[in-house]
């Protein structure tokens, strides 16, 4: 059963700057089965952030198509949850009504949205932080605030835009293996985008790498599960396979 | 020297900490007291200057008399009525011109010309269209507060992530769901200067149409006052301004402020 697909995807836009039209993603296929976990890494510049925006609907594509279920997406919607690089929460809500967000929008009732929100915020270890609004938490806790605020609309799909990469190194490690795990509890498909070789290949079943707007080459990654990093930092399979990732984004 | 002026200095911090009204007190007795001081001295005829007591028993005769309060809540209630208005026409008006590329295509131009056009240039013609009357007064303070709550709203209205609209979006709100719980909350604070601005400037321009227009209110009695020679009364009306204004703004804005946008860490708070 396919999920998603994207069919020869590309996006070209104008840059006032430069004056002339820009190729930000040439053309890319890509199929991503139900609950599957996919990370596409490359280099600053290859299209990976487009790709994500134009999934999520927030920009228009320029030639192919999304399918979602075999659907075609055009706008943004809520079975395509998002997690955004600089957390995205709102300032003037708790972090209860934060997560309670999706919820609200779909017409549930106050203390229906209030259950879902306590029942992720306790899936985040984050039970306790429920009253307080995002500026009074930590960059770690306000990102699994923004994780479980995707995940409370149930969402088909999971995209996430360097989800990680603005937290410091120990507590993006159990950011890490916290999705994980809460992957394998719920098991959403997610759309992982990274520039960090070791983090797709510690996450995902499958590394996309891209280049110049173009997939260079896909890699299953048949690492056993539940995967820590205590565990695989040593491990003679997780080294070879993030070296192998390492030269192909190096060589793109 | 300087040891015991920090001492003294952090004893008032203390007592400001544990009576807030100090903080607003304090500040004001070396201006009152030099003010008596001149006023005692002769320099200038009493009937020129009055000093700060005679102004204060004028204060109580017209309070007793009703007609301080009766001109300060005419006064008010043409505040609140116009302010309200100008929130009313003006934050919606903000938010188009703030969210609508071709909105603000259309309308800044006109924005921008009939800002410049101020409230008491527009007393003349208004005068000859609506006569001395309360809807004169009430369209020169919409007009005066319109404009710094319409500019400041757009301004807010832009500055919102557009990641924050984006979120919102992707969590099933519509485009009305996104104007509510983002655009607005997120233009929150800049409304908030708008309003502080247009309240201040529609101050200013209720007193200087009362004076012209005027029936009542304290414009309308400072005016009165000098045609009566009542230095002492105009004085009282002043003094009077300076308090309402003060009142508004640490009874109504500040608290506003505290709990928006200094509590969700948008805008610093200041101590």
């Amino acid at each position: 059963m396919k999920n998603l697909s994207l069919n020869h995807l590309s996006k070209t836009y104008f840059d006032p700057y430069a004056g002339k039209h820009v190729t930000a993603v040439s053309d890319v296929s890509l199929s991503v089965n139900q609950g599957e976990f996919v990370a596409i890494v490359g280099p600053s510049g290859c299209g990976k952030t487009t790709i994500l925006n134009m999934i999520a609907g927030f920009l228009p594509v320029s030639g192919g198509e999304i399918l979602l279920d075999g659907q075609p997406v055009s706008g943004p919607g809520s079975e395509r949850g998002v997690v955004f690089q600089s957390f995205a929460l709102f300032p003037w809500k708790t972090v209860l009504d934060n997560v309670g967000f999706g919820p609200k929008m779909r017409g549930l009732s106050k203390a229906e949205c209030d259950r879902i929100a306590r029942e992720y915020l306790e899936l985040a270890g984050l039970a306790n932080a429920a009253e307080r609004y995002p500026n009074e938490l930590s960059g770690g806790m306000q990102q699994r605030v923004g994780v479980v605020r995707a995940l409370a609309n149930n969402p088909e799909v999971l995209l996430m835009d360097e989800p990680f990469a603005s937290v410091d190194a120990q507590t993006r490690m159990t950011l890490q293996e916290e999705l994980t795990r809460i992957w394998q509890e719920r098991r959403p498909t997610i759309i992982f985008i990274t520039h960090d070789v070791s983090e797709a290949v510690f996450l995902a079943d499958r590394v996309v790498v891209l280049s110049k707007g173009l997939v260079l080459k896909e890699l299953n990654i048949d690492l056993p599960r539940p995967r820590v990093w205590d565990a695989l930092m040593e491990d003679d399979a997780f080294k070879a396979m993030s070296a192998q990732v390492l030269q192909l984004v190096r060589s793109a | 020297m300087t040891h015991w002026l920090h001492q003294c200095w952090s004893f008032y911090a203390r007592l400001t900490v544990r009576f807030p009204v100090v903080r607003s007190i304090v500040p004001f007795i070396p201006v009152v007291a030099f003010w008596a001081i001149v006023a005692q001295s002769g320099v200038f005829p009493p009937a020129f200057l009055p000093g700060p007591l005679d102004v204060l028993k004028s204060f109580g005769t017209l309070m007793y008399k009703g007609i301080l309060p009766d001109y300060m809540l005419d006064s008010m209630v043409r505040l609140l009525v116009g302010t309200g208005t100008g929130i009313a026409l003006g934050v919606p008006l903000g938010v188009l011109v703030g969210l609508s590329e071709r909105a603000r295509k259309l309308l800044w131009p006109l924005l921008l010309f009939f800002q410049a056009i101020g409230d008491i240039a527009w007393l003349p013609i208004l005068l000859i269209w609506f006569g001395f009357s309360l809807t004169t007064m009430t369209v020169v303070i919409v007009y005066t507060v319109l404009f710094p709550i319409v500019l400041n709203t757009a301004l807010g209205v832009r500055s919102v992530p557009v990641v924050l609209s984006r979120a919102a979006r992707s969590l099933g709100a519509s485009p009305t769901g996104v104007i509510w719980h983002v655009v607005l909350p997120g233009a929150l604070p800049n409304i908030m200067t708008g309003l502080r601005n247009g309240l201040g400037f529609g101050w200013r321009a209720l007193i200087a149409t009362e004076i012209i227009v005027g029936t009542s209110g304290i414009g309308f009695m400072m005016f009165d006052a000098r045609r009566a020679g009542s230095v002492v009364e105009i004085l009282l009306g002043m003094v009077v301004l300076g308090l309402l204004w003060y009142i508004v703004d640490s009874w109504v804005l500040a608290p506003i402020e505290r709990a928006t946008g200094q509590r969700w860490g948008l805008v610093s708070s200041q101590q």
